[in-house]
This record gives C-alpha cells, structure tokens and sequence, in this order.
C-alpha cells in the first residue's frame, strides 16, 4: 500500500495530476427520469473498444488480397482457437455500435444537448457516426464475399453520381475502374489506418468536451434534476456504466454463439451479381429510398437527386446547432422537434420494412 | 457417224449436268455481298402479299445476303427490268416448284462441293445424298408428296443458317418444326407411326435439359433419327445412337450379358429399360420384379437376374438412405453456423461414387455396384464423422457461453448490489 502511495506522490509530484483526481471525484451526473439516455454513448464506446481489440486479433491472421482475404478468414473461423469467436464478436458488435451510436444521436438531439454551447459535441459526434459508418462500409468488403462484393460495387457506384467530382471519387475509392483487390487493399487501409486515426483523434476531443461541460440537463427536466441528488462520476456513475457494458458484452457474447456471422462464399468478379444484393442494415433506408426514385424526375437523373436530398439533409441535421435558434436561450423549436421525430420514423420504418422484404 | 453422235451425246450431256449443277452465273454474285437483282425491286412493289413476301424475306435470308439472287433457284434473267424477259421459261424460268422437285433443286448447289467451297471451306454436301437415304427421301422417290422436302424444315425463302437461333433447325425450334408433321397423328397414321413422339419427347430429360438449361448439346430429334437422313434407328444401332452421348453406359452395357441376351431376343438395348422419346430421368426404384419395375418384363422372380436385381437396389437403397441421413446432418450443423467444406468434399465424393454405383447397373454386376456403394457408405461416414465433432464443437461453445453469461449475470448483480449500497 505504502509502495502504491510513493508510486502516486511520485506521479503527481511529475505530472501535478491532484487536479483531475480532485475534478474526478467531483463531477456529477444529474439525476432525473430520463438519465437512462446518458449510457448511450458510454455503451456506443464500449462496443468501439471491442472493435478495437478484436480488429487487432483478426489482423494477426487476415491477409488484404482478393486471393487470400476469404480463405484467411475462412481460416480464422474453423482453424485459428476462438477464431469464431473473435469474428463473430467483431462483426456483431460493429453492428451494435452503430446501433448505440444512433440511439445516442436520437436522444442526445431529442433531449436538445446540441444546443450552445456544445455545439462542437453535437459536431464531433455527428462526425464520428458519418466514421463509424465508413469503418462498416469499408470492413464489410474485406472478407471478399459475394454479397460484400456485389453492395461494395454497387455503393461506390453511387459515388460517381456526385457531380464533378464523382469519377475521381469512384477512381479513388475503387482504385481503379472496377471493384479489385486494388479497392480490397485501399478498403483494408481506411479500415485499420485512417479511420481509426481520425477516430482516435476526434474521439478524444468528444470526450474532452463532454468531460468539460458535462452533462447537459433539458429544460423541461431541470426542476426535477435539482430536486433530486445528483450522482457522483467516481464511482457512482462507473459503476453503473460497468453494468451496462457488460450487458453488452452478454449481448455480444449471446449473439456470437446463437447467430454466428456468416462468411458466405467467395466473390467472382467475372459471376454476374446474383439476386438481393443489399448493403448493412444502417444503409438501407438510403438504399431503398434511392431505389423509389424514378430514373429523371424533372429531367434530373433519380440518383443524383436522391443523393442530393440525402446531402442536404445530412447538412440540415449537421447545422440543427445553428439553424434552431430557440435551442441557444433553452426554447427549442417545435419544428426541429418534428424533424428529429419524423427523421427517426422514416429510418426504423425503411429500415425494418426492407428487412421484412417489403421492398421486393 | 456413230461415234460423232456418242460424242456429240457426251458433250451435251455433261453440259446439261454442269449446268444443272450451279446456278446462272448472272444469279450469282460475290460471297459476302448483298444479291441485287430485278426481282426483289419489283415483287417489294406488288401488292398481292403471296407475290410480295417472298420478296421482303430475301433481306435475311442467306443465300440473299451471299450474293445468290431469286434466280439462283428461280432462274430466268435477274439483270432485266421487263418481267417477261426476267420471267421468262425459256430463259430457264420456273415459279413455282413441284414438291419432288425441290431436293434435287437445292441439292444442284448444295452438292456441289466445289461452289459450295467459295462460302464455307468446311460445308457439308453431303446432304441430297442423305436425304435420298432417308425415309422422306425413299417415300418421295415413289411419289408421296406429303414427305418432307428442303423447305420442309428450312423453308422456302428468308433462310436462315441452322447457327440463327431463329432458324426452324436450330436446336431449340427443330422439335417443333419435326412436330409439325410428327405431331399431326391423323397424317402419321398413314405410315404406321403413332405421332405421339413429340409430346413423348417433351417429356424427357433431353427436353427438360434443352429449354430449361438451354443446353444447345442435348439431343433433339436429328440427334438420334439423323437430320437429313432421317431414319428411325434399327434395334441392333439403338445402343450406338444412345452411346454417342452416353459412352460409359454402353461400354458397361456392352461387358454385360444384356448385350448378347437382347439381340438373341430382338430387343433394344436401352430402350427396353429407358423407353425412346420420353426418356424419363432414371429412377433407382425401377430395380426390381414390380409391375412399375423394369426388370420383371424379362426376368422372373428367383431367377439368377431377379436375385442380381434385388441386391442392387438394396445397396443402392441403403446407401442412398445414409446419403439422405448424413446431408440432412451436416446441413443442420451448416446451419447452427459451422463450416462444413471438409464433410461438404466428403459429401461430393459419395455423390460421385453413388452417380458410378448407377453407372456400374449397366453391367448388371452385383459386385460393382457393390464396390461404388462401399466408396459411399465410407465417404458417408467420413462426413458423418466430421458433423458429429461439430457438434460436439457446437455444444462446447453453447456451454462456454452459459458459463461466460453466467459470470457476466454475477458481475452485474454484484455491480448492482455495491451500488445500492453505495447509494443507500
């Protein structure tokens, strides 16, 4: 104990960390009916330190060629000890952080904590989504299969709808003209280098931010946060947060056993696609509102207009910090109250009606 | 005086069959090049369609689109305007062509190999030749006009190359064009066949094979009956046609003492089991002495072939059975989200002896069959084995899992109960 004592003294003689410890155990969670919103993000960045962990175990054995990508995982999965275990974790948690990071988003905006003065929270975080889904865009294509192929194509397709700059982003996000081992390498390289680069960096600065404002409190809720005792950060507030992460991990730990995700069978480039080629569940409500469209409307072509509405509206929701300016005095207003409600309605309907096979 | 005459006679003779023997060569252009001729401008104006079609067929058909005009056929002179002089009978002209006339009209060209040469180097011309040996051919030499000619199968004008998937011979249109006379049972009544080979046909595998998976290989009615020789095949060459396709079958068939006991009795070789046009995907289950079974209609129950019979398909039977048993098991764990490549080669391996159990009937060999079946029941069992360490596989992760579910349902309540207590 005494050794653990000199080992602090002799950091915080370097280091003058009194302060943060001093900040840490004064820091409080307000307390109210809807504090259950507050783990999102904890639970959203449990699930990233998974990805974490088990990406780097899957590195030891993946190889990012389109001659060995499927066979090495196909070796991870039957030969490599809890290999099936480790993707299967890897996969199914990629897909519970998108998830959470949503459910984070929706209450995060409901509860109107994009307003000032954390507008750059709001930012980062909508940021780190936008990252998020490239890190599922772009892992979905690494173990080469059929199905990945195919919705690969198909996405960065959609890239060269982009006016003036869609064939050099289609060139740079496929290497080439086509969907080849030149896009898996580069899709590999944005996956494990520069997305989770940028993560780390724009991750550390969410964090920071939310650390330094804390948690923000509705205005319909403050009565009722001041009526009631705050909790404590340290340990009050880590600890419940540890009991949501791990029922996360019994969540992942369930699925990996009972739902274990599915290698299919290696992509032929020279086969033609075959039928139900879809990207993730997180694109589909894009992808079968693109598919709606007709092929002009108003003599613009289908996509790029598509495309073009989901641009704005990606804007419009980025901006909402500025754009709802009752939200800087603490009076939202209602209009972006009935976005935030029609947004969610649009994508859990497209969403699960596509997985219904409604769209057929 | 004599031999001037004879002579005389040779000369002409030979000129008559030389130019018989080609076209007019004003009706003749060059290969590869539209035909331009008189005929085409004018029947394109008539308005009487019968005089008019034939006119806008000549745009596809080929020996149009080779340089050969109407007049290759038709003669009479292609460069005049004037259709008396085109149309003219002295100048060889015929409208209009009797039904006997027509092979040895087509065959002028057709069996000509050297004019043949300047549009194909490897075109047959041997196919007038043929036809005088077929049953339309013979049937046609003693007057019967309701045979097939040329035009029969291939039309008269717009022809097309067999290759032309629109063409009435292409493989997948021959069976309706042989089915309009085939199929009409009234007309084939009058030569002793049934007419129901079309629509016994269409019930075959060879069909299934031809319009479902497009195969273009399988075989249509001149695969067997020859195109234009056709001839329905003797008992003794049934086994030849057959074995074009199937060799394996028939060098088994031939090893087997079927071959000598069917000729002694007159029988088809594999028409007696697989019947002729409606030849039916075969069935293990038609081994045996049953009414609905093939063996009985020879054989007799205790008989050396009903005892041979019976042990067949009673190796088949079973392996058949543990190949339905083991799929089913390596499927369920496919299923439960195992890779199965490993019992899947396994599985392929017994399919592949299983096809050469049923090859090995032919034979009749109790003992081959035997053999292949043992190969199954072994690969069978390999892929058996490897399903059962799935699941045991399976069951030890499930396990691991309640175990780990366990502990995080313990860390949890822990956390909670230390968190009341905190907060108490």
């Amino acid at each position: 104990m005494r050794a653990l004592e000199k080992f602090w003294h002799a950091l915080d003689e370097r280091f003058d960390l009194a302060p943060l410890v001093e900040f840490a155990t004064h820091k409080e969670v307000p307390r109210h009916r809807h504090s259950w919103a507050y783990y999102f993000g904890g639970l959203t960045l449990f699930f990233f330190l998974v990805q974490i962990t088990t990406g780097i175990l899957l590195l030891l054995y993946y190889r990012p060629t389109s001659e060995a990508a499927f066979e090495s995982v196909q070796f991870i999965v039957t030969r490599v000890p809890f290999g099936w275990l480790v993707r299967s974790v890897h996969s199914w948690s990629a897909n519970l952080m998108i998830l959470s990071a949503f459910a984070h988003m929706f209450s995060v905006y409901f509860m109107g904590s994009y307003a000032k003065p954390r507008e750059l929270t709001w930012w980062s975080g909508f940021a780190l989504l936008a990252l998020a889904m490239g890190f599922g865009f772009s892992g979905y294509l690494l173990p080469w299969n059929e199905l990945a192929f195919f919705a690969t194509r198909i996405g960065t397709d959609m890239m060269s709808k982009v006016p003036f700059a869609g064939a050099w982003l289609l060139k740079f996000l496929r290497g080439g003209e086509e969907v080849t081992g030149a896009t898996l390498t580069r899709f590999f390289g944005f996956h494990v280098a520069v997305l989770p680069m940028i993560t780390a960096a724009l991750l550390s600065l969410h964090l920071a931010l939310i650390q330094r404002q804390g948690m923000h409190v509705p205005e319909s809720l403050e009565k009722e946060a001041k009526a009631r005792k705050p909790i404590r950060f340290v340990p009050n507030f880590m600890l419940r947060e540890g009991a949501v992460w791990l029922l996360g991990l019994a969540a992942l730990a369930a699925l990996a056993a009972f739902f274990p995700w599915e290698l299919g069978i290696k992509a032929d480039p020279f086969a033609s696609a075959p039928a139900g080629i879809h990207p993730e569940w997180y694109f589909l409500f894009m992808f079968e509102t693109l598919k709606l469209i007709p092929a002009h409307v108003l003599g613009i072509e289908g996509e790029l207009l598509g495309l073009g509405v989901f641009g704005l509206g990606g804007l419009v929701w980025f901006l909402v910090p500025v754009l709802d300016r009752g939200s800087r005095t603490g009076h939202r207003t209602r209009a972006f109250l009935v976005l935030g409600w029609f947004l969610l309605a649009y994508i859990v309907s497209f969403t699960l009606a596509s997985l219904a096979g409604v769209f057929k | 005086m004599t031999d001037r005459i004879l002579t005389a006679t040779v000369v002409l003779s030979l000129a008559a069959v030389a130019a018989f023997a080609a076209p007019p060569t004003s009706a003749v252009g060059t290969p590869g090049k539209h035909a331009e001729d008189s005929c085409v401008g004018c029947h394109s104006k008539l308005e009487d369609s019968r005089l008019r079609a034939p006119a806008e067929a000549a745009n596809s058909d080929v020996h149009h689109t080779q340089g050969v005009s109407c007049a290759g056929c038709h003669s009479g002179d292609p460069t005049s305007d004037d259709p008396a002089v085109a149309m003219d009978p002295k100048r060889g002209f015929v409208a209009k062509f009797t039904h006997k006339a027509i092979p040895e009209m087509c065959g002028s060209c057709h069996s000509n190999a050297a004019f043949m040469l300047r549009y194909s180097p490897n075109i047959p011309t041997d196919q007038l030749a043929q036809y005088r040996t077929s049953k339309h051919g013979q049937a046609l030499a003693t007057g019967d006009t309701n045979v097939a000619v040329c035009t029969s199968c291939h039309g008269a004008h717009g022809i097309l190359p067999p290759a032309d998937a629109r063409s009435p011979v292409y493989p997948t249109r021959i069976v309706e064009t042989c089915g309009h006379c085939h199929g009409n049972a009234a007309l084939m009544s009058r030569y002793g066949i049934k007419g129901n080979e079309i629509s016994e046909y269409k019930r075959s595998v060879h069909y299934a094979a031809l319009v479902t998976k497009n195969d273009l290989s399988a075989p249509t009615c001149k695969s067997c009956h020859g195109a234009h020789g056709a001839m329905p095949p003797g008992i003794s060459s049934v086994s030849n046609v057959c074995g074009t396709c199937h060799l394996s079958q028939r060098e088994r068939f031939d090893q087997s003492p079927h071959k000598d006991a069917f000729a002694a009795l007159q029988q088809p070789a594999c028409e007696s089991c697989h019947s002729n046009h409606a030849i039916l995907h075969p069935q293990d289950s038609w081994i045996g002495m049953d009414d609905k079974q093939v063996c009985g209609s020879c054989h007799s129950t205790g008989d050396a072939g009903a005892t041979a019979a019976a042990r067949i398909a009673s190796a088949l039977g079973k392996a058949s059975s543990a190949d339905v048993t083991t799929l089913a098991r390596v499927q369920r764990v496919e299923r439960a989200g195992m890779l199965m490549d490993e019992a899947s080669v396994k599985l392929e391996e017994a399919h592949q002896a299983f096809v050469m159990a049923q090859l090995e009937i032919h034979t009749t060999s109790v003992g081959r069959v035997e053999a292949q079946t043992k190969t199954v029941l072994g690969a069978l069992a390999a892929a058996d084995k490897l399903a059962a360490a799935s699941e045991t596989e399976i069951r030890y992760r499930r396990s691991g899992l309640f175990i780990s579910l366990a502990v995080i349902a313990l860390a949890m309540v822990l956390l909670i109960l230390k968190i009341r207590a905190m907060e108490r």
